[in-house]
């Protein structure tokens, strides 16, 4: 019963991180309307930099600069928030398209260097010993989920608070009436481009951080953990929760997180170890086709605003 | 320097121009940038791979055509999985594509593009398994051709195949009326159809050849390199950035894209080491979006 | 004489559904006859004839050619009926040849047609003839207007339609442009013509309708028109607004 709570606190704490790349990715595409095929490079950026802010020094890697956790994942934020404001400022006088496709190579860079700049990143092995808040408690397993749990909550009921804030400001509407009227766009000109970068970069933070906690959760991070399909998962739960509403967006994580973790137990119990790969293999077809039906039935998510029905495809998404 | 990585470049550049073909077609007469293009070059070499097992096994074993690693089973299967890919891409437009692109908004195609992208890759590791596969095992004597380069009478084939393709491509898109109509869409939709230009006929030409070329430079691929379910997938970001150096809409500008990204990955292969290829192409995209975001033959942004 | 070629009635048309532009227009073409439409701005003239040739959504009325409904008809399907369109702006394929412009808008015809009837085109404007390989984007103004209007006359049309052919002609230009209407119809063509350019317009117009907020306010003989009252205060002091 214990170990089940202790589960069940971990469990959540992995889908509220899932949430937290998605409240990132609202702010970009349900509030801006900014289409981010890179996600998994902007969350690999923050994972990196806060681990290698944190570790302890070691001989054959450059980095272990041993500060307090706190630096590290405040150091997550602001280089994925560079990077993505980078790639806002290249791409965002230009089509739509260009930026999707520069997210994508962004993702795909992040990956090589994650794998290949074995001074920096620790190549394939990734880096080890990161540490964990309240790592003290590691010896009660229980006690140790929760308060982890505690941690991430904390920072998620802070960011979304803040979103929340932010959606609501003067801010928040000035981009919503640059997504849905290309008018006020014309109109503001420049300083709407200025606004589009802002938003791609404070989305692109946010999952800096979430990256951050993760790496801080699990205590140790791969290139592996940054592969494309973290993009469509988060994606996937985007789409379920409903883009453009950030309560939608952490439902979202956690339905899907939980359809993903038990659809695995499933197969890991039912199917033979040699099928197991091709087991995993449709689980993924599975979630492109969930996203593909989504998006041709019901584009508004299932807990997304109703009320604008007669909009397919994104006039609220 | 070495003078072999202009043999590599050349090569890896008529996979990448023959790819960024379709990408640049999709583009500029469907308004979106398919991310599922890799996945239909998979599909294809995948489907061909199929039929020269099926032929394989119909026929029996047959002897490779002279010095070349493989026979006319290659070849007829090759033509069959062209065909074979570019109907698919039209079953695919005509389930999901065709559906959004009515509601008007492209950026919703692309997100479907990326979901159908995930499904079609990952279809590809159930059914085949994510194991690298070859169409021929044979190891091929590399000849000599003078200042250092040495090539493979596959390779040899395979360059040829690409200028046959293109030329054909280029003079189907000049010459022919569908080719004509589709330059013409491209430019100016409305305008396409005040003088009579059936759009249905447009989109059906652009996804048969943008598959059918993708289907053959991941036969190039399978026979230079290797087969993997994803295959496409690391051929995207080059595939993209090749389209938009070109220009995107101009067949001859993605071509010249692939094969300049082809000979500056096999340069800095030499120069920085064979793991930071795929970095090439996303520094020459990077380059050309902020230096010159029309490409080279590109004259206009919408 | 039989009936008018193009007949429009009470057509109600827009982009968006409940927000229409044209509200219930109606009004007809005979044969060998130009008809001048003219309103302020924003009346929908624009709108009226891109609904007649299928470019913006019909939600209620009728199109007829030749006693044939055409209202649903796709716009690629309009020519091959005999309805020619030539917009405003945007009417030509700005990076393909004069030749290959005029070659893809004669798809329509049998192939064996095509060359003579490019060649009849060139005849009828040695200018393009000159300039036959360049791209129509490199084209003056005025050349490119000649171009759109070629590419509409190369399949014979029974109807020609002009979105305001002598916008941002000079106006040798446009007096050319003008006669060459003129002379079209000479030989049979008829013409629907928006025009902000009313002058010009009526003085080679049959006849010709005001449309005002989408609706047709007014119509007579081109000539009388000019000399209307009503039309003077209604459209005309727009015009010199907006003529500077």
């Amino acid at each position: 019963m214990i170990d089940l709570l202790g589960y069940a606190a971990f469990f959540l704490s992995t889908a509220l991180i899932f949430g937290l790349i998605a409240l990132g990715l609202n702010l970009q595409w349900g509030l801006t309307g900014l289409f981010n095929v890179g996600i998994a490079g902007f969350v690999a950026i923050g994972a990196y930099t806060s681990a290698l802010l944190t570790t302890p020094a070691v001989a054959d890697r450059i980095g272990g600069f041993g500060l307090p956790i706190a630096v590290g994942w405040l150091g997550a934020m602001v280089l994925a928030g560079a990077a993505a404001a980078l790639t806002g400022f290249a791409t965002l006088r230009l089509k739509a398209d260009y930026l999707a496709i520069t997210t994508f190579g962004v993702a795909v860079v992040a990956q090589l260097v994650a794998l290949n700049a074995v001074g920096l990143t620790g190549g394939p092995f990734g880096v080890a010993f990161i540490p964990r808040p309240f790592g003290a408690l590691a010896d009660h397993p229980v006690l140790f989920n929760f308060s982890n749990f505690a941690v991430v909550l904390a920072v998620t009921a802070v960011t979304y608070l803040a979103l929340q804030h932010l959606t609501k400001s003067p801010w928040g509407r000035v981009l919503r009436a640059l997504r849905e009227d290309e008018r006020a766009a014309v109109s503001l000109g420049k300083s709407a481009r200025s606004y589009r970068i802002q938003a791609f970069a404070a989305g692109g933070a946010v999952m800096g951080l979430a990256g951050a906690v993760q790496a801080h959760l699990i205590g140790f991070i791969a290139p592996d953990d940054y592969v494309p399909t973290l993009t469509f998962q988060v994606w996937a739960m985007l789409m379920v929760g409903g883009s453009g509403s950030n309560r939608g967006a952490l439902a979202g994580a956690v339905v899907v997180w939980a359809v993903w973790v038990g659809a695995g137990a499933l197969t890991a119990a039912l199917v033979p170890t040699e099928f197991q790969a091709r087991a995993a293999a449709l689980q993924i077809v599975a979630i492109g086709v969930m996203l593909c039906v989504i998006l041709l039935a019901r584009p508004q998510g299932f807990f997304g605003p109703t009320r604008r029905k007669a909009k397919p495809g994104g006039g609220d998404a | 320097m070495n003078l072999q990585f202009l043999v590599d470049g050349v090569l890896s550049g008529s996979m990448v121009g023959l790819g960024a073909i379709g990408i640049t077609l999709t583009y500029s007469i469907l308004r979106f940038s398919n991310f599922a293009h890799g996945d239909f070059m998979a599909w294809g070499t995948y489907a061909t791979l199929t039929l020269v097992g099926v032929i394989g096994a119909t026929f029996g074993a047959t002897a490779p055509l002279g010095p070349l690693s493989f026979g006319w089973p290659l070849i007829v299967a090759g033509l069959a999985g062209m065909v074979l890919t570019g109907l698919m891409a039209l079953a695919l437009d005509a389930v999901l594509f065709a559906r959004l692109r009515a509601r008007g908004q492209s950026i919703i195609v692309v997100m479907a593009s990326f979901g159908a992208s995930m499904a079609l890759r990952s279809l590809l590791e159930f059914t085949f398994t994510s194991r690298p596969t070859y169409f021929s095992r044979s190891i091929q004597m590399a000849m000599p051709v003078g200042w250092g380069i040495r090539i493979t009478p596959d390779q040899i084939v395979l360059l040829g195949m690409t200028v046959v393709l293109v030329t054909a491509m280029h003079l189907f898109m000049t010459r022919s009326r569908t080719g004509r109509e589709m330059q013409a869409y491209s430019q100016n939709a409305a305008l396409a159809r005040v003088v009579g230009i059936d759009v249905a006929r447009v989109v059906r030409a652009t996804w048969l050849l943008g598959g059918a070329l993708a289907c053959a430079a991941g036969i190039m691929v399978g026979v230079i390199v290797q087969i993997r379910p994803l295959m496409g997938l690391d051929l995207l970001l080059p595939m993209f950035a090749a389209a938009i150096l070109g220009g995107i809409g101009s067949v001859p500008g993605a071509v010249l894209g692939g094969l300049i990204i082809g000979l500056s990955e096999a340069g800095a292969v030499q120069l920085i080491g064979a793991e930071w290829r795929q970095a090439v192409a996303f520094v020459i995209l990077m380059a050309v979006l902020l230096v010159r975001p029309n490409g080279i033959f590109g004259v206009r942004e919408r | 004489m039989t009936g008018p070629i193009l007949q429009v009635d009470a057509l109600v048309a827009g982009y968006e559904p409940g927000l229409s532009i044209v509200r219930g227009a109606t009004m007809q073409a005979n044969a060998a006859e130009i008809v001048v439409i003219l309103g302020p701005n924003g009346a929908g003239k624009s709108s009226l004839i891109k609904a007649i040739a299928g470019l913006v959504p019909v939600t209620s009325g009728s199109v007829a050619l030749d006693g044939q409904e055409i209202t649903q008809v796709p716009a690629h399907q309009m020519v091959r009926r005999g309805l020619a369109f030539v917009p405003q702006t945007d009417n030509v394929f700005p990076l393909m040849s004069v030749q290959d412009n005029l070659r893809v808008s004669a798809g329509v015809l049998a192939r064996a047609e095509i060359a003579g009837r490019i060649d009849e085109m060139f005849q009828m404007f040695p200018d393009l003839a000159r300039q036959r390989r360049l791209p129509a984007g490199s084209l003056s103004g005025g050349q490119r207007q000649m171009l759109a209007a070629a590419r509409a006359l190369i399949v014979r049309p029974r109807v020609l339609m002009l979105d305001e052919p002598s916008a941002g002609l000079s106006p040798k230009f446009v007096e050319m442009v003008f006669a060459q209407l003129a002379e079209m119809r000479r030989a049979g063509l008829t013409i629907v013509l928006v025009e902000q350019n009313a002058r010009a317009a009526l003085a080679i117009g049959d006849r010709a309708y005001v449309l005002v907020e989408g609706r047709v306010a007014h119509e007579g003989p081109a000539a009388s028109l000019w000399h209307d009252p009503i039309i003077a205060e209604l459209y005309l002091g727009q015009r010199k607004e907006g003529a500077r």
